[in-house]
């Protein structure tokens, strides 16, 4: 009798925690959309903050599991073999991919040193330890956070090219916005800066993987395999680092822009290692100051 | 018992769902938390399916790129329908829990989508595509997960067995009683 009644009491209640949770939920919600407009993260770097541990921990789960998958299907192809020599086989080719994978960290870890040299930027290396969970964005996380010095809107980069730029920072994360998230821009250039003429900028396309280089004049000349650069102008990413090449295009004509799409020369689906640059974008000039008919007497008196 | 369970059970959904990606980007289409809520709603335990759906949402959307919150009220809600429905329809059939999974996958996935474009943060990822192969994705794998679940965590399940395997014995004794 006395578990039935429970049970009528929960039934009643549901609505009432129903409603409770939801609310809980939207504000949150609410907080995380100010924060996203006012370009302020500390809710939810805080809330990443906490989960980055066990971010971490997942990212080395993963990487264990996958590792201990591939090394089964390794197994299979030797399964005819002696039982001890192809236990030897799978030590040495467990011992040769950890030096491999090593080596090839190595190299990763020297390139990323080099691009400072390239760019000419300090920058932070980092790992990447968590991809975003959700299939409706492409945000990774990355092992370093604001006391290694990283801010909103740092460029992130590789030694192939752009990932991203930072869209929220914790004490000891970041989570990195790619280049191919329809949200994700950049000023670019087909060729060299001060070369070519074709500037345009480029979005990403979502999950396709590829971006779209848009308001290319379509009298200029671009064709498949040109290589793409950053030009400063977005505020974000430095001039002259590279963004892809061009993997195909619809040419335009004199008062239609050319469509042209672009694939990341990072490796955005086997991102390891990244650098976030430390730049600051040159400030640029109030509107006030930039106007051409504002009085500037009255504008340098108010001040 | 029966929480220490239901956390586990959520806990490794969450940790497959964050690390999956990883290994076949694809995989990530199958929502693993989701039908880990979709079941506790099924069992009818209102309060567990509810903070379960809350505390799965805000565990995925902390390293997304959208809005926290948002994963937590569609999956808040879509355990409160699923149990609503579950007190007023017997869905203890298996084959019932596959629309229920769809549903559920519809349901949860609109309402974030709805969220995320209300509050100015819009998914890169197409609506009906995403969709489309999370329903496929979830629908799938979740109807052997559910299965499984039912092996694992219900205890309700394991006496009913328990009391189907008794039936059998005590009905295979009055037979050949009858024969005698």
């Amino acid at each position: 009798m006395a578990s039935s009644r429970t049970q009528k009491e929960i039934r009643q209640r549901a609505p009432l925690w129903l409603v409770m949770l939801l609310f809980a939920n939207l504000i949150v919600m609410a907080i995380d959309a100010q924060e996203n407009f006012t370009q302020q993260s500390v809710f939810k770097g805080g809330i990443q903050a906490v989960a980055s541990p066990m971010q971490s921990a997942t990212s080395w789960v993963s990487g264990t599991v996958g590792g201990f998958f591939r090394q089964l299907g390794n197994f299979g192809s030797t399964a005819s073999e002696n039982e001890r020599l192809t236990r030897e086989l799978a030590a040495t080719q467990l011992e040769l991919r950890k030096s491999q994978a090593a080596m090839a960290e190595n190299e990763r870890l020297r390139e990323l040193i080099n691009l400072k040299e390239k760019t000419g930027y300090d920058q932070v290396a980092g790992r990447v330890i968590a991809r975003d969970a959700s299939v409706w964005f492409n945000t990774v996380t990355i092992s370093r956070g604001s006391s290694s010095g990283i801010a909103l809107n740092m460029p992130v980069v590789t030694p192939g090219g752009i990932v991203g730029r930072v869209i929220a920072v914790s004490p000891w994360t970041a989570q990195v916005m790619l280049i191919t998230d329809e949200k994700a821009a950049a000023g670019a250039i087909i060729g060299k800066l001060g070369e070519s003429g074709a500037l345009g900028s480029v979005r990403g396309l979502g999950n396709s993987g590829l971006v779209e280089m848009r308001y290319v004049s379509g009298l200029q000349k671009v064709s498949t395999g040109d290589y793409i650069m950053t030009t400063g102008q977005d505020g974000i990413y430095p001039p002259g680092l590279n963004v892809g090449e061009v993997v195909q295009v619809t040419q335009g004509t004199a008062t239609q822009p050319h469509q042209i799409y672009i694939k990341p020369s990072a490796r955005l689906d086997q991102l390891a290692e990244v650098a976030v640059l430390m730049y600051r974008p040159p400030p640029r000039p109030a509107p006030e100051q930039a106007l051409p008919n504002v009085d500037k007497t009255k504008v340098a008196g108010r001040e | 018992m029966p929480q220490f369970k239901t956390a586990a059970v959520l806990a490794i959904a969450i940790i497959l769902q964050l690390s999956l990606r990883e290994a076949w980007r694809p995989l990530s289409y199958i929502d693993f938390p989701l039908v880990v809520v979709v079941y506790i709603a099924l069992q009818r335990e209102a309060w567990q399916a509810l903070i379960v759906g809350t505390i799965a949402g805000l565990a995925i959307d902390a390293p997304s790129g959208g809005l926290l919150g948002a994963g937590g009220f569609s999956k808040t809600l879509t355990a409160y329908l699923i149990y609503f429905t579950a007190t007023r329809i017997n869905l203890e059939n298996a084959l019932l829990r596959i629309p229920v999974l769809a549903a559920a996958t519809l349901i949860d996935g609109a309402i974030y989508f709805f969220w995320q474009r209300s509050l100015g943060n819009p998914p890169s990822a197409p609506f009906v595509q995403t969709v489309s192969y999370s329903l496929i994705g979830t629908t799938t794998v979740g109807t052997f997960a559910l299965y499984m679940l039912d092996s694992i965590v219900s205890e309700k399940v394991s006496l009913r067995r328990q009391f189907a395997s008794r039936r059998r014995v005590a009905r295979r004794g009055a037979h050949t009683l009858k024969r005698r």
